[in-house]
């Protein structure tokens, strides 16, 4: 007999050690581009020789181009995982991170927070952590334990959840009138450009566990696809799960969306395109998610900061511009 | 001992005092003297700068036209996108827009002085720029004396008090004499001064324009607590206005659309009067010494008797 | 002998709707134990309690004389395989992805397969005749391919009871018999306790050696098929004229509809 068709462990650590080539390997590219123009050699210089070679452009490398590429790496990351999960927990494949109005939350929180005149961080990101959490709560409210097994009522509640939330916000942005109107409007697009060590190390405080969890989860989130009594009936507690899955993934999408402002699409075609290329098996697409997410997310950030001629764009315009027609193109894939 | 040893011996020993002397007022010596001091910002911020700066980052503007006016145009490395004046100013390396700063270029421009705004300059930029030791200062003018005290402020920061002095000093005789003018007019004409198109957005009582306007002996009729109150049109027509004055960022065809749109209504006495006019806006709302020709232009605009004109 | 199945007093409502009352049953180890009764009885309903897939409203559910209750969720899964009716996934698992859920309850959370899982896997494929089929996607197959294939799975799950909601009815002729048989073959080989949810008398017949027959959520009859499947039983039941007779084939009972033209006037 040939080797056993189903490998998945196996599959799991080719798959891992070639997304992280691809993340190390975009990591290092974002280290190089910039708005101040250093020739990719020169950048190579700094990071081998130290310091000593080049002090300001050092100081561009490590204390202003790293903390932007590792938050865009976690919150890719993070975002794809979402997408990831709520796919799983919701029996859809075309679920996003934002569907059940978290980003609405977030939005509304960092909003109010900004017109309070509070700093970025922690002010700000903290009232969009508080403003996604409590829409949680709200929907978890709205649809009552039980029903968190029926997906349907959760998405519906999920839907009107988002609607109510963007006329607030559309409300809140059509009665402010000065400078702070520019904050909000780079706030909903999502901008990554003003970090540091200490905010990506906080926000990795909190996604990794997450990770991990997920990772755990992963043979259940399987199963999840199936249908709820499959599930049961081979040993999960689906309630437990699905309710641990769902404010795990509301968790760690709040804390990306309150570091980087809403980012779209990234959620929805990540996974979409690694389960098409990878197979819906969640124990590989789960590290999949996070390197390839992760990857994807530094690359439009990349190109963000280096198409336009003039300043940069958000990222958020270059996820949408690149995610739309590749979502097109996936689903026309697999409805073939 | 000989007089030829006791030479040596005094030559030695004043050596030896010279040194010590040296050394002694080196270390007593304020930080002046080893290159940077000690100052306090508009905020209240103490920044330690250089004696000499020579690579300045104007992050607004209105900076840049300070520094320009001071004629130590020679010290700036770098700009914000919009520092259209003086046109040399467009050759200088740009940092990003003053309410989206480009911190790597900014850093890349090794500069040893930032000046930034308090209005308008994102303050995370700020303190970015500070944890990466590049010192800011910032300036924080609100009124027409607000702005010379930034004029003279930043003249001392550049070494330059003497010109700054003489801006000032133009500054406040131009002031003074406009209010001489105005002081003898009886009736002081209402004035709309319309800043955005669509929607109608005018300015209160927390804006220069507002305070230009009040100088040139005219009334705000958009005065109030809310900096940049919209109006609809008809309120507009019901404040009757006898000058309205736009400024805009838009193009010139539409500013004769906009300004026929307010000719129609007859019963309002700017359109009975003709008294509608189109004007740049960069002489209104940048904190720099331009604003007292701005100030000079509103006078004419509004009291036009004053100068030859029919009111 | 413990039964293995035994439900006591069990009732289950739907909202205010009760669709099951008071129901009492033993289902011995070994039994090959088929629910008929026509559509809205409660026989899926009662297959989901027994399954511990929803939670009766009153009464007893033991499984092995331990209450269901008692048990976790993966231990219950080693003890009872249930078969749902058809679903639908829109998540691409091929069919050897699929049936190796069924070891799920025997491996670790993360549940990476060995050797023998596969293997168990593959025999499980070969039984249902899934097996030329195991790169396939599930979606892409038909209902009863589908149904052979979430059968395979509960094979795979090892477990001592298996229940089943409706497994032949997608089903051709060929595949009905077989799958019969194979639960048959398993009861036989491996004393597996078959409980069964059909909605065809006769197979119900053939190969049951008990049948429950429901009627709005009563138990309508209970017994061997002789004793249960009556031509008096069968039209007061479901409604129709039937035809009751032994079969050729051996001590059962065969069942045949009575179509209108045979039925005299008045």
């Amino acid at each position: 007999m040939t080797a056993p068709l189903h490998a998945t462990l196996k599959r799991l650590w080719i798959v891992s050690a070639v997304l992280l080539v691809f993340f190390v390997l975009t990591m290092l590219a974002g280290l190089c581009a910039g708005s101040s123009d250093t020739g990719v050699r020169r950048v190579i210089s700094v990071l081998v020789g130290g310091e000593a070679a080049d002090p300001m452009l050092a100081t561009i490398i490590w204390r202003i181009r790293l903390p932007r590429v590792l938050l865009a790496a976690m919150v890719g990351a993070a975002l794809s995982m979402g997408g990831l999960v709520f796919q799983a927990l919701l029996r859809n494949p075309l679920a996003e991170p934002y569907i059940l109005g978290i980003s609405g939350g977030a939005a509304i929180g960092a909003i109010i927070g900004i017109l309070m005149g509070f700093a970025r961080f922690p002010g700000v990101g903290l009232m969009a952590f508080v403003g996604s959490m409590a829409t949680l709560a709200l929907l978890l409210l709205m649809t009552s334990g039980r029903s968190v097994l029926k997906k349907d009522s959760l998405l519906l509640s999920g839907v009107m959840v988002n609607a109510f939330c963007s006329a607030l916000i559309m409300f809140l942005v059509s009665i402010t009138q000065d400078a702070r109107l520019h904050n909000i409007i780079f706030w909903l697009m999502g901008d990554m450009g003003m970090t540091d060590l200490r905010q990506a190390g906080f926000l990795a405080l909190i996604l990794a566990p997450c990770f991990v969890l997920f990772f755990w989860l992963s043979n259940a989130m399987n199963l999840l696809t199936m249908g709820s009594e499959t599930a049961l009936a081979i040993g999960i507690n689906v309630k437990a799960v699905s309710l641990v899955l769902l404010t795990a993934t509301s968790l760690m999408i709040s804390a990306a969306v309150s570091h980087s402002g809403l980012i779209g699409f990234v959620g929805l075609v990540m996974p979409h395109l690694l389960r098409l290329v990878l197979g819906p098996d969640h124990r590989v697409l789960v590290p999949a998610s996070i390197l390839g997410g992760g990857g994807y997310m530094v690359l439009c950030d990349l190109l963000a900061r280096t198409l336009p001629r003039q300043g940069e764009m958000p990222a958020g315009v270059v996820t949408a511009l690149i995610g739309a027609p590749l979502f097109i193109y996936l689903l026309k894939r697999t409805k073939s | 001992m000989t007089g030829k040893a006791q030479q040596r011996i005094g030559r030695r020993f004043f050596v030896i005092l010279m040194v010590l002397g040296g050394a002694l007022a080196l270390i007593l010596a304020p930080d002046s003297a080893r290159g940077v001091r000690s100052v306090t910002d508009f905020l209240g911020r103490r920044v330690v700068i250089p004696d000499e700066p020579r690579r300045v980052v104007a992050l607004a503007p209105s900076i840049t036209e300070i520094v320009y006016a001071l004629e130590q145009e020679s010290r700036l490395a770098g700009v914000t996108r919009f520092s259209d004046y003086p046109a040399a100013a467009t050759r200088l390396p740009k940092v990003g827009s003053y309410v989206h700063l480009d911190l790597e270029r900014i850093v890349a421009l090794r500069p040893d002085l930032c000046i930034a705004v308090k209005d308008g300059n994102p303050k995370v930029v700020i303190d970015r720029l500070m944890q990466l030791n590049i010192p800011v200062f910032a300036v924080n003018p609100t009124n027409l004396e607000t702005v010379i005290q930034a004029v003279e402020h930043i003249g001392r920061l550049l070494n330059t008090e003497q010109k700054a002095a003489l801006i000032a000093a133009d500054m406040r005789a131009r002031i003074e004499h406009v209010r001489q003018q105005v002081a003898e007019v009886e009736r002081r004409p209402r004035v709309f001064f319309q800043i955005g198109l669509a929607p109608i957005v005018s300015v209160g009582s927390a804006t220069f324009i507002h305070e230009l306007i009040e100088t040139a002996g005219g009334e705000n009729v958009a005065r109030g607590d809310v900096p940049y109150p919209r109006f609809s049109r008809e309120q507009v027509i019901g404040l009757a206005p006898d000058v309205i004055i736009i400024t805009s960022m838009a193009r010139s065809a539409i500013f004769e659309r906009v300004k026929a749109e307010w000719a129609r209504w007859k019963h309002m006495p700017a359109a009975r009067n003709n008294r509608i006019i189109v004007q740049e806006s960069n002489l209104f709302d940048r904190p720099s010494p331009r604003l007292v020709q701005g100030l000079e232009l509103l006078v004419k605009l509004i009291h036009p008797q004053l100068f030859g004109g029919s009111p | 002998m413990t039964a293995a199945i035994q439900l006591q007093k069990i009732g289950y409502a739907y909202g205010r709707e009760p669709v099951l009352n008071a129901i009492s049953i033993s289902i011995a180890r070994g039994d090959y134990f088929i629910i008929i009764g026509p559509n809205g009885s409660g026989k899926t309903t009662l297959l989901k309690l027994a399954a511990g897939i929803i939670r009766t409203t009153g009464g007893d559910v033991r499984i092995q004389g331990r209450s269901i209750g008692r048990f976790s969720r993966r231990h219950l899964a080693r003890a009872i395989a249930y078969v749902p009716q058809l679903i639908r996934t829109d998540f691409p698992f091929t069919v050897m992805e699929v049936v190796l859920m069924g070891r799920s309850p025997h491996l670790g959370m993360l549940g990476f397969e060995q050797p023998r899982d596969i293997a168990l896997a593959r025999e499980a494929m070969g039984f249902t005749g899934v097996d030329h089929l195991a790169h396939r996607k599930l979606n892409a197959l038909s209902g009863g391919e589908c149904q052979r294939v979430f059968i395979a799975r509960a094979i795979c799950q090892e477990s001592e009871i298996m229940l089943l909601d409706e497994p032949t009815a997608s089903l051709d002729l060929a595949h009905q018999v077989r799958v019969m048989d194979l639960m048959e073959q398993l009861r036989i080989e491996k004393g597996i306790t078959v409980v069964m949810v059909s909605h065809d008398v006769n197979l119900a017949a053939m190969y049951g050696n008990r049948i429950l027959l429901l009627n709005k959520g009563r138990i309508a009859g209970m017994g061997t098929p002789r004793q249960v499947i009556t031509y008096q039983t069968l039209e007061a039941v479901y409604g129709c004229k039937v035809l009751v007779d032994l079969s050729p084939l051996g001590d059962f009972p065969r069942v045949t509809l009575v179509p209108s033209r045979y039925i005299p006037a008045g």
